[in-house]
């Protein structure tokens, strides 16, 4: 069995691409520089920050809230604070909210968990059902994705946060960026940027990606080594789409070819650099909802236009 | 002469491994080892590690669909 690199103890992980094997305490010590270079490398926060931790419940955002927690413990200025965003699907959130509690309170970490219910009087299967009745073409994620952001943006700047911390790791922006190469969004790219400073609109907050550059098979060891894998159990509306192909796909490559998620990550960091440069810096003003005044690239914001859509305008 | 493989979905099951390392039996299972987190008897082991008769190995997915 393969030895740790630097003591010779067992090792519990082999980095392929750094040509370096770790045991468990230098793993956890490699995993903490990294994601420390991550945050000092895109100038993520600043000496004080209310630091505001999206938190799904899942392996990858209980790792984010207790590494930045232990993180912050260091760092006089910062404040963490969870957000779990509960969008009301049945069999599924009420689990992971179980894991995120058990987490949380371990850790004594302050929270919030704000509901689809009460922000828009329906819970996610409610409103994929009314939906359906009305005709409407939308997949399950795109209502999910659009209120889920809608409300961290939102509940983040009324819970006094200063910075949006979100979980996506490596694995996650070079399947994205694949996905937008295929399907030619690249007005979409420039949103993968390792912090989205967003339009200039007084009520949007900064987000940022701490895990940006560490892979998702050392997110979840750290969970596992942390005791945070929560129980496994996947979104009932998940479809197995291109997404799950590409994904397969890079990781079949990785195994081939250690160092192809690295180098992809790289090429996506350039071109977001070039869109920059010819304009597509996603930058700039924007401007704000007629009906809720959060921002909007329209006069009506995105959650509103389902809203609408879905004939739920008045249940807020 | 089996080794006691636990699924993340509860599935249990029993293969004749023993001899055989961690990335070798993920390759017969049809996994890959980018996808999954290997626990041997309650320790985190790397692909290399050679599998004995009676050991009970967890597998902890990487990748998720949520």
């Amino acid at each position: 069995m393969a030895r740790c690199s630097l003591c010779d103890r067992p090792a519990v992980y082999l980095s392929k691409a750094g040509g370096k094997a770790y045991c468990e305490h230098h793993f956890l010590r490699y995993f903490d520089r990294k994601a420390r270079r991550t945050i000092r490398r895109y100038c993520m926060f600043r000496e004080r920050e209310n630091i505001v931790v999206a938190v799904s419940g899942g392996k990858d955002s209980l790792a984010l809230l207790h590494y930045l927690y232990r993180l912050s413990r260091r760092v006089p200025g910062w404040r963490i604070m969870a957000l779990l965003i509960d969008e009301g699907i049945k069999g599924y959130r009420e689990i992971t909210i179980k894991d995120f509690l058990r987490v949380a309170n371990e850790l004594g970490v302050e929270y919030r968990i704000v509901r689809f219910k009460d922000e828009f009087g329906y819970t996610l299967d409610e409103i994929i059902e009314i939906g359906r009745k009305r005709g409407l073409p939308y997949q399950p994620c795109s209502y999910c994705g659009v209120f889920r952001r809608y409300l961290l943006n939102k509940a983040a700047r009324e819970m006094g946060g200063t910075v949006l911390a979100t979980a996506h790791n490596l694995d996650d922006i070079v399947q994205t960026y694949l996905l937008n190469i295929i399907q030619n969004n690249w007005d979409k790219i420039p949103k993968l940027a390792p912090v989205s400073k967003g339009p200039s609109h007084p009520r949007f907050i900064r987000r940022v990606k701490p895990f940006y550059e560490i892979l998702e098979k050392e997110t979840t060891l750290y969970a596992i080594l942390n005791n945070l894998y929560p129980e496994f159990i996947e979104c009932p509306y998940a479809v197995h789409s291109v997404r799950w192909s590409i994904r397969r796909h890079i990781n079949e490559l990785e195994e081939k070819h250690p160092g192809t998620k690295y180098s992809l990550l790289r090429s996506l960091l350039r071109i977001i650099e070039i869109l920059d440069r010819y304009g597509y810096g996603g930058e700039g003003e924007i401007g704000t909802c007629s009906i809720c005044g959060e921002p909007a690239a329209h006069d009506i914001c995105r959650a509103c236009l389902f809203r609408r859509e879905l004939g739920i305008l008045d249940n807020r | 002469m089996a080794v006691k493989i636990l699924f993340a979905n509860d599935g249990i099951k029993e293969v004749d491994a023993v001899g055989m390392c961690v990335g070798e039996l993920l390759k017969k299972l049809g996994l890959l080892v980018e996808e999954y987190i290997v626990v041997v008897n309650g320790r985190v082991v790397t692909e290399d590690y050679v599998l004995r008769d009676g050991d009970e190995v967890k597998l902890y997915p990487v990748v998720s669909g949520g």
